[in-house]
C-alpha cells in the first residue's frame, strides 16, 4: 500500500543520487588506483598495528576512502574497547 | 595582453567543438580580435560548426610544416572580421604535431590576436598534449553524466599536472526539468565532486542542432537563450565579474511568442 501511494505522489528517489554515489566511489579508485583486494589488507595491517596498543572492537571497523574537494582521505572509525596497558 | 584557452574534456561528444565555436564568436562579437584552432587533426569539425567548410585552402599542418604563411592558412569570418579559424587536416594524424610545434604556432598566434581558443580533441593522447602545449588557460566541457564527470575529473589532474592554473567548468545540455525531478546532477552536485570554478552552464536545447545544421553558431541569435549562455561566459573570460547565470527553466509558452515576434530572449534571462 505504502508503495503505492508512494509511486503515485512521486517520492521515489532520483536517479541522480545514484549518479552522484557511484561517481564518488569511482573517482576515488580512480585516483587512489588501489584494488579492493590490496584495500582489504591495507584494513587488516592498519588494524593489527592498533591492536598491538589498544583493545578494540574488531567487527565494528569502519575503513573509507572519501573525496571532497579534490582531496583523497582515508575515513575510519575504530571503537576502542580498552587501553591496554601493556610494555612495548 | 593576449591569452590562449583550450577547450577540452576528455570524453567526445560532450560540445568542445560546439562550445570552441561558440566562445570565439562571443569574444569576437564584443570586439575582441580572435583565432580558433581546431587540433582535432584526422577529425576537423570546428569548420563545419562555423559554416566556413567551403573556404579552406590549407590546414595547420600546412602551416607547421612550412608549406605556407600563417595568414595564408588562417580563414576569416565573413560573419565577424575579427574572427579567424586555422582549420586542423583532414587527411593527416595527431602524430604529425608535436607540442612543441604548438607552443610556436600559438606564440605566433598570440602575437597578432587578443585571444586564441583551442578545440581539443577527445582523449589523453598526442592531440590533447598538443593542445594543452601552448595553452594559458584551460576551460573543462563536461555534461550532468557519470561518464562524462569521470573524464572531466581525469582532464582536469592532468591539466593541473601541466601546470595550467585553474581550469574552469562549463557545464553543457543541463535540463533544469530533469533537475527538478532529481534525474539530473545538478550544479552543486557537480561542483562537489569536480571542485573548480564554474564559467557557465548551457542549457540543453534544440537551438544548437539547428545552428550546426546552418553552420552559424547559436551565439549569433541574439533571440536564443542558449546563444545568451555563451555570450555570459564569453564575458567571464574576458573578465567581466559577476555575470550572472541565464535562467535554466524550460521556456515556456509566452516566452515562445515573444521570439516568434523577434523580441530579444536578453529581457527574461
Amino acid at each position: 500500500m505504502m508503495e503505492l501511494i508512494n509511486r503515485v505522489f512521486g517520492s521515489r528517489l532520483g536517479s541522480k543520487d545514484d549518479a552522484k554515489a557511484r561517481l564518488k566511489l569511482l573517482l576515488v579508485h580512480d585516483q587512489v588506483d588501489l584494488s579492493p583486494a590490496q584495500l582489504d589488507s591495507m584494513k587488516a595491517e592498519i588494524i593489527e598495528v592498533i591492536g598491538r596498543y589498544v583493545e578494540i572492537d574488531r567487527d565494528s571497523v569502519d575503513f573509507k576512502l572519501e573525496r571532497s574537494n579534490g582531496e583523497i582521505a582515508l575515513v575510519s572509525n575504530v571503537p576502542v574497547r580498552r587501553v591496554v596497558a601493556r610494555a612495548v | 595582453m593576449s591569452e590562449c584557452i583550450v577547450i577540452t574534456s576528455g570524453k567526445g561528444g560532450v560540445g568542445k567543438t560546439t562550445t570552441s565555436a561558440n566562445l570565439s564568436v562571443s569574444l569576437a562579437m564584443m570586439g575582441h580580435k580572435v583565432a580558433v584552432v581546431d587540433a582535432d587533426i584526422g577529425l576537423r569539425n570546428l569548420d563545419v560548426i562555423l559554416g566556413l567548410e567551403n573556404r579552406i585552402v590549407y590546414d595547420l599542418v600546412h602551416v607547421i610544416e612550412g608549406e605556407c604563411r600563417l595568414k595564408q592558412a588562417l580563414i576569416r569570418d565573413k560573419r565577424l572580421e575579427n574572427l579567424f579559424l586555422l582549420p586542423a587536416a583532414q587527411t593527416r594524424d595527431k602524430s604529425a604535431v608535436n607540442p612543441d610545434q604548438m607552443r610556436k604556432l600559438v606564440e605566433q598566434l598570440k602575437a597578432e590576436f587578443d585571444y586564441v581558443v583551442i578545440d581539443c580533441p577527445a582523449g589523453i593522447e598526442q592531440g590533447f598534449k598538443n593542445s594543452i602545449a601552448g595553452a594559458d588557460k584551460a576551460i573543462i566541457v563536461t555534461t550532468p553524466e557519470v561518464s562524462a564527470i569521470r573524464d572531466a575529473d581525469r582532464i582536469i589532474g592532468l591539466v593541473e599536472a601541466a601546470e595550467l592554473p585553474e581550469p574552469r567548468l562549463i557545464i553543457n545540455r543541463f535540463r533544469q526539468k530533469m533537475v527538478d525531478r532529481g534525474d539530473m546532477l545538478n550544479k552543486d552536485d557537480i561542483l562537489e565532486i569536480l571542485a573548480i570554478p564554474l564559467i557557465g552552464v548551457v542549457p540543453d536545447h534544440e537551438d544548437i542542432i539547428v545552428s550546426a545544421n546552418r553552420g552559424a553558431p547559436v551565439a549569433f541569435d541574439d533571440t536564443s537563450v542558449v546563444g545568451e549562455a555563451y555570450r555570459r561566459i564569453a564575458r567571464r573570460v574576458s573578465g567581466e565579474a559577476d555575470v550572472p547565470f541565464v535562467a535554466l527553466q524550460p521556456v515556456g509558452f509566452w516566452e515562445n511568442v515573444k521570439r516568434w515576434m523577434g523580441l530579444s530572449a536578453k529581457a527574461g534571462v
